[in-house]
């Protein structure tokens, strides 16, 4: 009985140390090219949301304007400046879990752009609010506007949480562009 | 049997006389949900590919040395090794079809084909049969998903996306396309007509 015992606790300790050591080496090769990945992808995404700005390498991250921020509205994740206006990050739940926007506000208060950086809709339906022709009608919008879906947004058929998601979040980076900015409309 | 006959048998018997998803229907959770999009199966395949065919080759040339009381944990062991592998590479490869693929990739741990294929096949046949047994059912698998997902983005969106290209288009039918193909009822609904097909085609052949 000892003997069997031994026996399969050494096969399972060979099998499962062989199986440690190959996995340890894929993730030793993928690591950094899965962390420039998501960095070289979020950063794309982001520029985005300000037509004009040319390579992801002219967003600053302000530590403190997020830290701000996040202080009145916690959904933030990032905010950036530019001297076209801020990109404020977003993250908070879709249809299909998380889902990272990034809202380019110009100097005056208006949106100028939604960008999705990551999502989970369901492809053709929920992923329908995340492409220019729906994220194309906040454009312009400010702080004062309602932003409400079935009032001043109207919903992608089929998709209305998604579509409630995305309205939320640029509501939210409107106020927290607000909070940034000391409460007024402009800086 | 002489060797090479056993090897495409082997081989042959995945795509149709036992495909994985049509006849012996395991796996299908995955395959139903992965299959709203073309391209989606490109990936699934590949993966289910790889997978089954590297635990069964490993596990069929060590069959002899695991003792039989904890077979299953080892399979478990050598199958969630390599679909970990599978899902860091691909990550790291190709991320935007990862991103889509999600939670579906790591999921094929459990997926029953692969420890079905083991436990049923690789731990007792030599490595050669069981090599062509991992290939043909992977493929057999592949092509079941890309026939589903290829009808399912058709109906539901209207044309085909790969690689962010369209790649084929029903032109006008794409604004009226009901979006219910993409959705989960269309996954059994265009399951069930697969499978009605093929049942149909092999009453047939037991008929003749």
């Amino acid at each position: 009985m000892r003997q069997l015992l031994l026996k399969l606790g050494i096969t399972l300790l060979v099998v499962g140390s062989i199986a440690a050591a190959a996995l340890g080496g894929t993730y030793v090769v993928t690591s950094k090219r899965i962390e420039k990945e998501d960095r070289a992808a979020a950063a794309k995404a982001s520029v985005e949301a300000i037509p004009g700005l040319k390579s992801p390498s002219q967003l600053k991250e302000k530590p403190k304007l997020t830290a701000t921020a996040k202080k009145a509205v916690p959904e933030v994740t990032k905010v950036f400046s530019t001297p076209k206006g801020d990109i404020i990050v977003i993250e908070s739940r879709g249809f299909g879990g998380i889902m990272d926007n990034a809202i380019g506000i110009s100097p005056d208060g208006k949106v100028i752009a939604v960008s999705n950086i990551s999502n989970k809709e369901t492809a053709g339906l929920g992923s329908k609010t995340l492409e220019p022709t729906f994220l194309d009608k906040f454009k312009g919008k400010t702080v004062k506007d309602k932003l409400q879906v079935g009032a001043d947004v109207q919903a992608v058929t089929g998709a209305t949480i998604s579509s409630r998601a995305v309205t939320g979040q640029v509501k939210k980076a409107l106020e927290a562009f607000k909070a940034i900015s000391g409460g007024g409309g402009s800086k | 049997m002489d060797e090479s006959t056993s090897f495409w048998f082997e081989f042959k018997k995945g795509f149709i006389l036992e495909n994985p998803l049509m006849v012996l229907m395991v796996g299908l959770c995955a395959s139903l949900a992965i299959s709203n999009k073309f391209e989606n199966g490109i990936f699934m395949g590949i993966a289910v590919i790889f997978v089954l065919t590297f635990s069964n080759v490993i596990i069929a040339s060590i069959r002899k040395a695991i003792p039989d009381e904890i077979r299953i944990p080892i399979f478990i062991v050598i199958i969630a090794s390599f679909v970990t592998i599978v899902d860091l590479s691909m990550k790291a490869y190709f991320p935007a079809a990862y991103s889509r693929l999600g939670v579906w990739i790591p999921l094929i741990v459990v997926n029953c084909i692969i420890l079905a294929r083991a436990e049923g096949f690789a731990y007792t046949h030599p490595v050669k049969q069981a090599l062509a047994d991992g290939l043909g059912m992977g493929l057999g698998y592949t092509c079941v998903v890309l026939i589903m997902g290829f009808i399912r983005e058709l109906l539901g969106t209207g044309k085909i996306v790969m690689f962010n290209k369209t790649v084929f288009s029903l032109g006008a039918y794409g604004r009226y396309a009901p979006s219910i193909f993409i959705l989960f009822p269309g996954a059994f609904l265009t399951f069930a007509c697969l499978m009605a097909l093929l049942n149909r085609y092999k009453s047939r052949k037991i008929d003749e």
